[in-house]
């Protein structure tokens, strides 16, 4: 018997009664290159979580002086997605780069197929995260592509993007078997849908609902929108 | 620790896919440095009354390298001067002492424990001792039968005729919910007094204190499920299994096996770890001051981080049920 104050509603949202949530900068193309006004906008998503979105080689010395003028952001949690493109310096030069943003944040997130030599990244440790790759990339994508990198990098966590394992396969099989290999590693969700050319757009309803059972195993780390959040 | 079936941790091992290598371990640990502690005492007289009880992490089940022996001689009755076996008596079978400013290594009275809960006699030591007994205690010597009286009095105290069916018993989950908070205050007004040992301190209050937190409320939310009878008996049952057994099998209650696996995979690493003396040793040098530069704390941290999330997804989101429960009994 369950009383009367204890009734559920299973057509609640998963993402709308999920808490530790927050957005991406990278959706906020309109505001590229204002850190503070990218924050302000991620702010208003979510007071959780953010992630502060380099995508591009070239926003990495802005948003190095944008965090050294800023001593603490008013979020819980705080990613930092390194370069996945316009890569200019060597992977040495990055690394060191990157090691002195995961001072300031919880994780720092990046693409493994951009990645030649991963002992390099090694000095990162546990704040290094690898993200599943789309189906356009020709690395990282399955749980086999994805093991190779853990295992030289063997403190790194998990980002697993949910859009990411459903362009490589519908179903939501390689998503499930994304999260049973690397279930102890998650450290974050990247969140949205895709269209059609695979770039993220705002989460469908259909895809909140196709997603939802995998989401369901994911309740105890961020969510990050990587398109505006639809509600 | 595993006796009587699968534990429900082993049980969540195995549903998340997961080890947890150090926890086990350090219940393989703990039951043989109990044996050898039990034939030590057991040589010392006994008065028919009285008991030595050991808590910290030998009631957890956590025995790490720099355990202490954190006990107290329990006497079911008034306060009194004679009994046996006396503090001074254990204090040279017990090696590992407890820290000088603790309640541990005292006599403690059930009628302490049983009458004064709540008012002005209710002192931090009274409560920390009676919280400690029910949450994380096993009884080493004298008549288990004395343990068992004592707890079974305190309990109807608590579980009294306020007692609804189908709700959490608020007077026990008030105290449970005031004992954290009480710890979590007196973390502050040590950090006051001194920085000694503040990342120690820090890194145990985000996870053995909070493991043993969480171990009290989760079986106590959990009451909406029974009437007042079945109630008793699944907290009693609770309460004889490691605080580790209790969250793992609040997981697997609320089909959160990754969140939990997770969560424990945590706090089994921070037990690893603090069994390395190295470990130990560096984090009870960090001070608030010299946090930023020790890996040690920012380990400590990540894991602490890892167990709350946890915690807060099977409060307020693995369940609806028990999201409901947590909204309308755990703050109020």
């Amino acid at each position: 018997m369950v009383g009367t104050a204890t009734r559920s509603d299973p057509r609640e949202s998963i993402v709308e009664r999920h808490h530790p949530v927050g957005a991406s900068t990278g959706y906020m193309q309109n505001l590229r290159g204002d850190w503070t006004a990218q924050v302000e906008e991620a702010w208003r998503v979510s007071s959780f979580a953010i992630e502060l979105s380099a995508l591009s080689e070239s926003e990495l010395p802005s948003l190095a002086g944008y965090l050294r003028q800023t001593p603490s952001l008013p979020f819980r949690y705080t990613s930092i997605h390194g370069p996945s493109k316009g890569r200019q310096m060597g992977e040495e030069e990055l690394v060191t780069s990157l090691a002195q943003f995961s001072r300031l944040a919880d994780g720092v997130v990046m693409h493994p197929d951009t990645m030649d030599d991963l002992r390099l990244y090694r000095p990162l440790g546990h704040k290094l995260l690898l993200e599943n790759m789309d189906a356009r990339k020709p690395d990282g994508r399955t749980p086999e592509e994805l093991q190779r990198a853990f295992a030289e990098l063997p403190e790194a966590g998990f980002c697993f993007d949910i859009a990411h394992a459903w362009s490589i396969d519908p179903s939501m099989a390689v998503a499930s078997e994304l999260l049973d290999r690397f279930s102890s590693r998650l450290r974050h969700v990247h969140l949205s849908s895709l269209s059609e050319d695979l770039h993220h757009v705002s989460l469908s309803d259909e895809d909140e609902e196709l997603f939802s059972p995998i989401l369901r195993r994911c309740l105890d780390v961020p969510w990050i929108f990587e398109a505006p959040p639809a509600r | 620790m595993e006796s009587g079936g699968t534990s429900p941790l082993r049980q969540l091992a195995e549903a998340a896919d997961r080890n947890f290598p150090h926890l086990f371990e350090a219940r393989a640990r703990t039951e043989p440095g109990l044996e050898e502690r039990r034939a030590l005492l057991a040589r010392l007289p006994h008065s028919a009354e009285a008991s030595v009880v050991l808590m910290g992490s030998w009631g957890r089940g956590e025995v790490t390298a720099g355990s202490d022996d954190d006990f107290m001689v329990l006497v079911d009755g008034a306060e009194q001067h004679e009994f046996e076996p006396t503090i001074e008596g254990v204090s040279e079978v017990l090696k590992q002492r407890p820290s000088k400013d603790g309640p541990f290594a005292e006599p403690v009275f059930s009628e302490n424990l049983v009458n004064d809960i709540g008012l002005d006699a209710d002192s931090n030591r009274n409560l920390t001792r009676r919280l400690l007994f029910l949450l994380e205690s096993t009884p080493i010597s004298g008549d288990e039968d004395v343990y068992r009286a004592v707890r079974d009095k305190i309990l109807s105290r608590y579980l009294d005729e306020s007692v609804k069916p189908y709700r959490p018993p608020r007077f026990l989950l008030n105290d449970v919910v005031r004992y954290w908070r009480t710890i979590c205050v007196d973390f502050a007004a040590k950090e006051w007094k001194g920085p000694e040992k503040w990342g120690i301190r820090n890194a145990k209050l985000r996870t053995s204190r909070k493991i043993l937190f969480a171990s009290g409320l989760l079986p106590l939310l959990e009451c909406f499920r029974f009437d007042t009878d079945s109630m008793r008996e699944f907290i009693e049952r609770a309460l004889t299994m490691p605080p580790t057994d209790r969250i793992a099998g609040a997981f697997l209650e609320n089909d959160a096996a990754d969140e939990g696996g997770r969560a424990l995979g945590a706090y089994d690493e921070f037990l690893g770890r603090l069994h390395e003396s190295e470990f130990r040793d560096r984090l009870e040098e960090v001070t608030r001051e010299n946090s930023g530069d020790s890996a040690e704390f920012a380990k400590a941290d990540e894991i602490g981080k890892e167990l709350q999330g946890g915690l807060l997804a099977l409060l307020y989101e693995a369940s609806p049920d028990l999201a409901k429960v947590v909204r309308d009994y755990a703050i109020f």
